[in-house]
């Protein structure tokens, strides 16, 4: 979020939510007196890898401040506040990476952090094989202050967690909500200074029965998803009638049937399909994967680049598209670690296969002139590396509704929430859970079910699709800790879809029994 | 930076000299890091982060906060503190608090090095050269990871106790591919010792197993004998899917759960030969001995001869139930009868899957540590005692209780120091399995 749509958000907050005065004074006047240094001290770390023989160098200031409350039934867990501030410097000598970071935000320490990553990609230099080229990037000046949303929300959490335990049989109930601010600065030797001021939430919930009788028990998870928006978030969905559904829900799940192993017609909510989309789609699409760059941790794609415009992803209702720029979702920022303004662009058109996710540094690798912004570093003291933006499958032209789909299956499954997720290397073979799951039988909701997981091969699935919801039925979710790298960093990326209709899909029993 | 003993606790004596609250604890980890990544055989990424993380836990009247911050100067140290205090008096009743320790007995680890903290980059950098190398020479794109972390952790309470320890780990990792993409193969080491870390070893193995697995052929999905390497078994053991937490087995929703809210402790869950012990003495291991709530180490048997013998408890739940609360997990599997080696597991086999790795492992059904994931980076037939060729990959549904209850585990290797190739860089020390039947539900394209 940009500083202007933070305002706004701010203005809201503030508004409605009691602040504690000290949080806000203590946060202006650190933000003020690091306004005042930051540019300056970027002129050091530049200067200096500048005069030491680079031929790129970027510097990013960063402070991060997190809130975690924390609950079970009518207990507070943990009330936590972190700060976090420091800076990363980035430089390419010999066309050869070098980064180094440090907490000790001052003009000596700024370089000789400066000189180690000088040091460090001189020392690899001499033993690369392949230059490292760069993208042209247009010049950037932008600067958004900000100011801060916070409050505790403790009574939310404890009242939330009433609500789920109003269903007698309810055992358990756990509830958090985490929020993050990153407050980035960036400068870079091609003269780009940029500031920007994100703010998002992970407000959630997990409710267990348990049956003491049997030893069974099940749980049921908040369908709500994080999202880049202030506490009006808190206050704009329906977070208690939700927690009371969920605990009427997991009673429920212990007498539900569970499910029959075979073939279904499955009719995915999107609290279920973005985590779909997130592995079989989003990552596939990456181009270092593609290239092999994570070959030794989350892997390959099966895209590879020749498949470009080629290869079919999807039936032609699948429109995936990758997009920095949606409002309230978490990979949305105005410029990348790169410095490349976010941009909205098709990653599958009509089914088809068409583009990547790139960097400044993977966009001359398959003849690109320009990256399409995807750099990031979940903190000043990683690297910045290619990271996934927000990826959604768009609507259906027409106004269809979940009912309207379920019409159309005469055997099937109606599946809300994410749940267990797996998928291989390559982004082929995945099986997924979820929350609640409902028989669909005849063009209608039966009953609960339970014990479901899918398992298909991307390809497969995404052919599968024979209906899509309309712009109504079309929500965001997203994932807080998103991993990916070596050094591992956590990303954040939204992802949004309407309801959809998969046909013949391959459902699994879950349950074993230790008997 | 890694701060000494004596710097760490004058951070945490700054910290607690700031607080007015009834109770506290102050926490300090510091730590200096470096990595150097390459894949498609050239370097990629390379750097180095230093710093510090002080934290303040406080209670006024049982009400608790907690604050960090990554800034060690005295106003920055205070104003964590009174934004715990802060907290503090916002928060309800901590209904759990305990008293913060009193002073403990700690008997140090062994898992700092010297010469781990001292490595050179142009050596290092001249040691993945020759790792790339390797890979040319046979025809292979290599992708690897090398880090070097070294961290200090240093707690001190307001009733008195104090601790201080440190470590050091190097490790490498290496993913191998054939140009063509049909082989795939892994390897990983780390140590705390640099010494004892055979880089070249490393580029080795993942290069042969790379050029073994070529021209995999698909066999049905279905249940399989299988020799599990013990990269594999760490795989599946550090995935989560079987928690020895106490709390959650008592308040029935764990698979050492049983009807009525009884648990499974006292009851023989595994293969009479299994032991799991936590011991981070263990010389192989040598892992930190304080848990984040300050509790020492002691060498425990949480599984032994195939029974549960306890779960782990955290203070709170210790003093609901009665029992010692535990130190940190270092996790050992072990065999009270002599290990076989990959070899003779194979050679003795009529028919079987030899599996190097697994990937992407999630929890399906908690109540029977149930997980799923994939096989990766080379899966082998064997028959009559002889490896006949490469297998394409699997997805696997499988209980982790099950696949290791009486019955199914037929030999067990000698362990290991390996990590997860999944959860990073905490090893564990178990060792490779042959178990009767593995359930394998579906066939992977990914190579």
């Amino acid at each position: 979020m940009i500083r202007r749509e933070f305002l706004k958000v701010a203005s809201t907050a503030l508004g409605t939510v009691g602040l504690a005065p000290w949080i806000l004074e203590r946060e202006a006047a650190a933000a003020a007196e690091v306004d005042a240094a930051k540019s300056a001290l970027a002129d050091v770390a530049l200067a200096t890898a500048k005069r030491l023989g680079a031929s790129y160098a970027d510097i990013r200031i960063n402070r991060y401040r997190s809130e975690l409350i924390a609950t079970r039934e009518q207990q507070v867990q943990n009330v936590q506040r972190n700060q976090d501030f420091g800076f990363g410097v980035r430089v390419l000598v010999k066309g050869t990476w070098g980064f180094a970071a440090s907490s000790i935000v001052t003009a000596d320490e700024i370089r000789r952090v400066t000189q180690g990553a000088v040091d460090i990609a001189r020392a690899n230099s001499a033993f690369q094989r392949k230059r490292v080229t760069l993208a042209p990037v247009e010049r950037v000046e932008a600067k958004d202050p900000f100011d801060v949303p916070l409050d505790t929300k403790i009574q939310f959490l404890l009242t939330l967690n009433g609500a789920a335990m109003k269903t007698a049989d309810v055992s358990f109930v756990n509830s958090s909500m985490v929020w993050v601010n990153e407050q980035r600065f960036l400068a870079t030797s091609d003269g780009s200074r940029i500031e920007q001021y994100l703010i998002r939430g992970l407000p959630q919930f997990n409710v267990t029965a348990v049956s003491r009788e049997t030893g069974d028990f099940q749980t049921r998870r908040s369908l709500g998803g994080p999202q880049a928006r202030g506490y009006e978030y808190i206050e704009k969905y329906p977070w208690q009638a939700e927690a009371q559904q969920a605990g009427e829900e997991a009673v429920a799940k212990l007498k539900a049937k569970s499910v029959e192993p075979g073939r279904y017609d499955l009719v995915i909510h999107p609290t279920n399909l973005w985590l779909t989309i997130h592995e079989s789609a989003g990552h596939s699409t990456e181009l270092d994967r593609a290239l092999w760059w994570e070959a030794d941790y989350a892997g390959t794609s099966f895209l590879t680049p020749d498949k470009a415009g080629k290869l079919r992803f999807g039936s032609p209702l699948v429109n995936i598209v990758a997009d920095r720029v949606q409002p309230t979702a978490l990979a949305t920022v105005a410029y990348d670690d790169d410095g490349v303004p976010a941009q909205r662009w098709y990653l599958v058109k009509d089914g088809v296969f068409v583009d990547w996710q790139t960097t400044r540094d993977l966009a001359p690798l398959i003849g690109r002139k320009k990256s399409y912004g995807c750099l990031n570093a979940d903190s000043w003291r990683n690297v910045a590396f290619p990271r996934m933006p927000n990826v959604s499958l768009e609507p259906g032209a027409q106004d269809t509704s979940l009912d309207e789909l379920v019409a159309g299956v005469e055997k099937g499954i109606l599946i809300y929430g994410d749940g267990s997720w797996s998928i291989d290397q390559q982004r082929y073979n995945f099986q997924f859970g979820g929350q609640t799951f409902w028989e669909i039988s005849k063009g209608k909701v039966a009953g609960m079910m339970r014990d479901v997981a899918y398992q298909s091969r991307s390809t497969d699935f995404w052919g599968a699709c024979d209906g899509l919801g309309g712009r109504s039925t079309y929500q965001l979710n997203g994932s807080f800790v998103d991993g990916k790298g070596e050094p591992g960093q956590v990303g954040v990326v939204s992802h949004g879809c309407p309801v959809a209709r998969f046909r013949q899909v391959n459902v699994l029993n879950t349950s074993v029994s230790m008997t | 930076m890694v701060l000494t003993e004596t710097a760490s606790r004058a951070v945490t004596d700054r910290l607690l000299g700031s607080v007015t609250a009834d109770d506290g604890v102050a926490f300090v980890e510091s730590e200096d890091y470096s990595h150097l990544r390459f894949a498609a055989n050239t370097f990629l990424t390379s750097g180095r982060r230093e710093g510090v993380n002080a934290r303040v836990t406080v209670w006024i009247g049982k009400r608790r906060g907690s604050a960090s911050t990554t800034d060690l100067s005295d106003a920055a140290l205070k104003q964590a503190v009174e934004d715990a205090q802060t907290f503090a008096k916002l928060a309800p009743v901590d209904v759990e608090y305990l008293p913060s320790l009193a002073q403990q007995t700690y008997k140090p680890g062994q898992g700092w090095v010297d010469a781990t903290s001292r490595i050179d980059l142009p050596d290092r950098a001249h040691q993945i050269s020759d790792a790339i190398a390797q890979s040319e020479k046979g025809g292979i794109i290599g992708a690897g990871f090398h880090q070097v972390g070294l961290l200090a952790r240093a707690s001190a309470t307001m009733h008195g106790n104090f601790n201080y320890e440190r470590g050091s780990l190097v490790s490498l990792r290496m993913t191998a591919r054939t140009p063509d993409g049909s082989g795939s193969g892994y390897f990983a080491r780390n140590h705390f010792d640099v010494a004892r870390l055979d880089t070249a070893r490393v580029a080795r193995e993942a290069i042969r197993r790379a050029s073994d697995s070529r021209g995999a052929r698909m066999l049905p999905a279905g249940t399989y004998p299988v020799v599990l390497e013990a990269q594999a078994v760490a795989d599946l053991l550090d995935s989560g899917g079987m928690s020895f937490d106490a709390r959650n087995a008592d308040e029935g929703r764990s698979a050492f759960s049983l009807p009525g809210g009884a648990t499974r402790v006292g009851t023989r869950l595994f293969d009479p030969r299994i032991n799991i012990v936590s011991d981070p003495w263990r010389p192989e291991l040598s892992k930190f001995t304080v848990s984040d709530e300050g509790v020492p180490a002691e060498t425990t048997y949480l599984v032994r001869n195939g029974m549960v013998e306890t779960l782990r408890y955290s203070r709170y739940w210790a003093q609901q139930k009665n029992k010692k609360p535990s130190g940190p997990f270092a996790f050992i599997l072990e065999s009270s009868t002599p290990g076989s080696s990959v070899d003779a597991m194979i050679k003795t086999a009529k028919r079987a899957l030899l599996v190097a790795r697994f990937f992407y492992i999630r929890t399906v059904d908690p109540r029977s540590a149930s997980v799923t994931g994939l096989t990766r980076d080379g899966v082998w037939y064997i028959e009559n005692g002889e490896i006949k060729y490469p297998v394409r990959n699997f997805r696997f549904n499988q209980s982790i209780v099950l696949m290791l209850a009486p019955g199914n585990v037929d030999l067990i290797g000698v362990p290991e120091r390996v990590a997860s190739s999944e959860g990073g860089r905490d090893p564990l020390f178990v060792p490779a399995l042959r178990l009767n039947a593995f359930n394998f539900t579906s066939q992977s394209d990914a190579v």
